[in-house]
């Protein structure tokens, strides 16, 4: 299973989907990788940043959306504070 | 009985108060309490969120150090023997080099998020964008800060 969050301020908003049901041409697999894409690439737009994360995994920054991770983080823009 | 000037003050009280009570339960009020209890619901759910990803993503030892010591250390992937010291609530990000504090850095999301989300972005900026993470940061000398972490 794939999972996608997005930091909010309600915490974060997730979306999962099963890349195997989808490789058996799962309708709704498919559908929740499209829908994981869309928020990804909207995000991307609005300056966030995408981490592949794995638990005792090196972090990896990516700019493509990959349905093959087990957790994608996406941070807000971040700027440097006071 | 009461004389009449009594009863015209306890009147003219009990008006007073309806009238209060009737402003501060007429609907505009109402709907702005039921709006400040609906936020307050939502600032108390995205921080149990927060704090549940934060523990689903950091290892044991990472979780138990933060806890305990009220930062996670990150180790620099390019510059040896760097480490950053990141505090369980938002603040400044403390850089160590050799055992030493070499830096002070102040970086902060656009949007709000909680603080466990916030712990989170330091670390995977740290890990999977470094350099951009030190370009945007605001660096303070470590000298003009009391040593806390």
């Amino acid at each position: 299973m794939g999972r996608l969050h997005v930091l909010s301020a309600r915490g974060d908003m997730q979306v999962t989907w099963d890349e195997k049901k989808a490789a058996e041409s799962d309708p709704e697999a498919i559908e929740a990788i499209r829908e994981a894409k869309r928020i990804f690439a909207e995000e991307r737009a609005k300056g966030g940043v995408a981490f592949k994360v794995a638990p005792g995994h090196t972090t990896e920054r990516i700019d493509t959306f990959d349905k093959t991770a087990e957790h994608i983080v996406m941070v807000p823009k971040v700027t440097g504070g006071e | 009985m009461f004389p009449p000037i009594v009863l015209a003050a306890v009147l003219i009280l009990a008006l007073a108060v309806a009238a209060i009570l009737w402003c501060f339960l007429s609907e505009p009020v109402l709907r702005s309490l039921k709006g400040m209890a609906s936020s307050f619901r939502d600032c108390i759910e995205g921080k149990r969120r927060a704090e549940a990803l934060l523990r689903k993503l950091l290892s044991e030892e990472e979780y138990r150090q933060l806890t305990w010591r009220g930062y996670l250390e990150v180790r620099s992937p390019s510059i040896p023997n760097r480490v950053y010291h990141i505090p369980k609530y938002r603040g400044q990000v403390h850089v160590y080099e050799q055992g030493r504090r070499v830096m002070v850095l102040c970086v902060q999301p656009t949007e709000p998020v909680p603080d466990a989300d916030v712990v989170l972005m330091h670390k995977l900026m740290i890990e999977g964008n470094e350099q951009e993470y030190l370009r945007v940061a605001n660096r303070l000398e470590p000298t003009s800060y009391r040593h806390y972490l």
